[in-house]
């Protein structure tokens, strides 16, 4: 069988020039797997989920009560054998791809993979984060309960907050002002169909650049084969790792996703006329805490009409100022070392520290997303978050410099 | 000598090619506008007018008719939805048209909504103008209304004026006048309703 195939499409060649490639180990390579197995999870429980689902708000009977179709057809869902954990499982590994891909981007970030030649992969994997995130929201609409309405009006409203062009391109995606009998119709299309296909096309693109450019090495390659790819073969070392990583992580969320069943739509209810109070899923509750804390009547004016307010400012702008610090990243840090090696966090305490910094922002803005539970007034908030950012930066760096010393001259200046 | 014809075609084959192509993208602005969807106004979407009563929004007594006593005094409000009195056709179709309905002490009422109140009993837009939640809540300490979902309080006495979180602007209110022991509607919302999309607020969004 092997024979009669390797004839016909020289599978030999393909073994020698492909599946033999080398491949670096270190545990944290297995985040951006991780990422690629959370997708492989949702698009396969995304396809069950979508063979029952009805993407409607047309009003029908169910149990004596109207509801919308789509509410009613998730229902359904809950009630197959293993629905309500397919369910679960599909709203879990939405977080999970979101989480590890955040994750590898920050192993990146403090290792300087990003550098030249990388600034492809970079940018890709950007987009890909970028799009995750998008993808996600799209999805939380669908089940049409009183909770994900209300989440999605405010995330129509946070588009639609950005001048000139934001209301036209809310409406694009939500199919109006959300909610209409368009919305959920053109939101399915883009969460089940265009979206997704987008993630694979650029997935493929960012592994095809990495297997071009092959993996950054990790730092002890250097003294032990400098100049040399060390690892192990793609097939059959690293493919059994993956296997079996793949195998555990199905397992781990199967076991989290049946005991937490996520988003309990019957508890939630059909929507109403007035909206429960939401927080949303935790990759954006640090935007919805800075939404939370600025001051309502910030305003800038611009021409032709048209106003910044803090909506946008809170949850368009300060986003979009990091992504644009993202893209410029490798643009900016142009040193020419270790370009392909891993480079150690400690000899780079500045970009060390910038990382740390930028993740106590992210945290403390977050708690202000529990501003009422907690009683914090918002100048108390404002404070916590300035501080603690820049109490992170200055105390990282200085134990960093004070336990591994001045990283030596030429390596130093940093982005 | 031969090259010089040589590479005048192609640059007039590229030309034409890009012009060709560019006209074509063009061409696609038109499709492409389409991706907008379209706003219909049915009965059922129509903003409130001038004569409309207006009907429970939710709860039991839901499609009910509200009279004024109906509204307890200095609060909670009551979420309702106007309703045409000739055709009977709820207006249930528009997120926009939900109206918080709120009776007080005709004296504690504010120069703001003096105008629009009847009989102490007054009518404001019940979308937040903050991200489009509604104003679903009650403070009974403090007589407020609250969004639950930011935390943005607004004063009923004082012209729904913002007095605490984020919204940037009062609730717009609907002047009401009193017809046979009910709160009935004497014309649009004084303001826009709901989020207004990184513009300006223009005038009112309902037709008198």
């Amino acid at each position: 069988m092997y024979r009669w195939l390797d004839e016909r499409l020289s599978l030999s060649r393909l073994n020698k020039k492909f599946l033999r490639k080398a491949f670096p180990v270190h545990h944290s390579f297995f985040l951006g797997e991780i990422t690629m197995f959370a997708f492989i999870t949702l698009v396969l429980t995304g396809v069950f989920l979508s063979f029952n689902y009805e993407p409607s708000t047309r009003l029908i009977k169910h149990l004596g009560k109207e509801v919308p179709a789509a509410y009613a057809s998730v229902l359904y869902i809950d009630s197959l054998p293993f629905g309500a954990v397919l369910r679960s499982v599909h709203h879990w590994s939405a977080s999970i791809m979101i989480a590890a891909a955040f994750l590898h981007l920050l192993r990146i970030l403090i290792s300087g993979a990003y550098k030249k030649p990388r600034e492809i992969n970079w940018l890709l994997g950007l987009a890909l984060l970028g799009l995750s995130v998008v993808t996600s929201f799209t999805g939380y609409s669908l089940p049409f309960d009183a909770f994900s309405v209300t989440a999605t009006q405010i995330g129509y409203g946070i588009g639609a907050s950005m001048p000139y062009m934001g209301e036209w391109i809310s409406q694009l995606i939500f199919g109006g002002e959300y909610p209409t009998l368009h919305s959920i119709p053109r939101v399915y299309s883009l969460h089940v169909l265009w979206f997704p296909l987008l993630l694979a096309a650029l997935i493929g693109a960012h592994m095809l650049v990495m297997l071009k450019q092959k993996h950054t090495q990790p730092a002890y390659a250097e003294k032990v084969a400098p100049g040399k790819i060390l690892g192990v073969p793609m097939m059959p070392q690293q493919g059994f790792m993956m296997g079996v990583l793949f195998l555990l992580y199905l397992a781990v969320v199967f076991f989290i996703a049946g005991t937490w069943i996520a988003h309990p739509v019957e508890v939630f209810g059909p929507p109403t006329a007035s909206t429960p109070a939401v927080k949303p899923d935790w990759y954006f509750i640090w935007i919805y805490g800075i939404l939370q804390i600025i001051p309502g009547d910030l305003k800038v004016s611009l021409p032709f009409g048209a106003v910044m307010n803090s909506e946008f400012i809170g949850g368009v702008m300060i986003p979009g100022i990091l992504g644009v610090v993202a893209v410029l990243l490798p643009f900016l840090d142009t040193r020419k070392t270790k370009l392909r090696y891993m480079e150690l966090p400690t000899r780079h305490p500045v970009r060390t520290s910038v990382t740390f910094a930028l993740l106590a922002f992210m945290l403390t803005t977050t708690l202000a997303g529990w501003k009422e539970e907690f009683g914090f007034s918002n100048g108390q908030l404002w404070a916590i978050i300035i501080i603690s950012t820049l109490a992170t930066y200055l105390v990282s760096y200085l134990i960093i410099i004070s336990y591994w010393g001045r990283p030596p001259k030429g390596e130093a200046e940093e982005a | 000598m031969s090259k010089k014809p040589d590479t005048t075609r192609r640059a007039i084959v590229g030309a034409t090619v890009g012009v060709g192509l560019g006209l074509g993208a063009l061409s696609m602005l038109a499709p492409i506008a389409a991706l907008k969807p379209k706003k219909e106004v049915t009965p059922e979407t129509e903003p409130p007018k001038e004569g409309d009563v207006f009907v429970y929004a939710e709860g039991d007594r839901k499609g009910k008719e509200i009279t004024l006593d109906d509204l307890p005094k200095g609060g909670p409000a009551v979420l309702a939805f106007p309703k045409d009195p000739e055709t009977g056709v709820v207006k249930s179709g528009e997120r926009n048209n939900l109206v918080l309905l709120i009776r007080m002490d005709p004296g504690e009422l504010g120069p703001e909504v003096a105008d629009y109140a009847a009989d102490g009993a007054v009518a404001y837009s019940a979308i937040c103008t903050h991200l489009g939640c509604t104003v679903s809540e009650w403070e009974p300490d403090k007589g407020l209304l609250l969004c639950p979902c930011h935390k943005g309080f607004y004063d009923p006495r004082h012209g729904a004026q913002v007095v605490g979180g984020p919204p940037p602007r009062p609730l717009p209110a609907l002047p009401l006048i009193v017809k046979g022991n009910k709160p009935v509607c004497a014309g649009g919302f004084t303001s826009q309703v709901g989020v207004v999309a990184g513009l300006e607020p223009q005038g009112g969004s309902c037709a008198v």
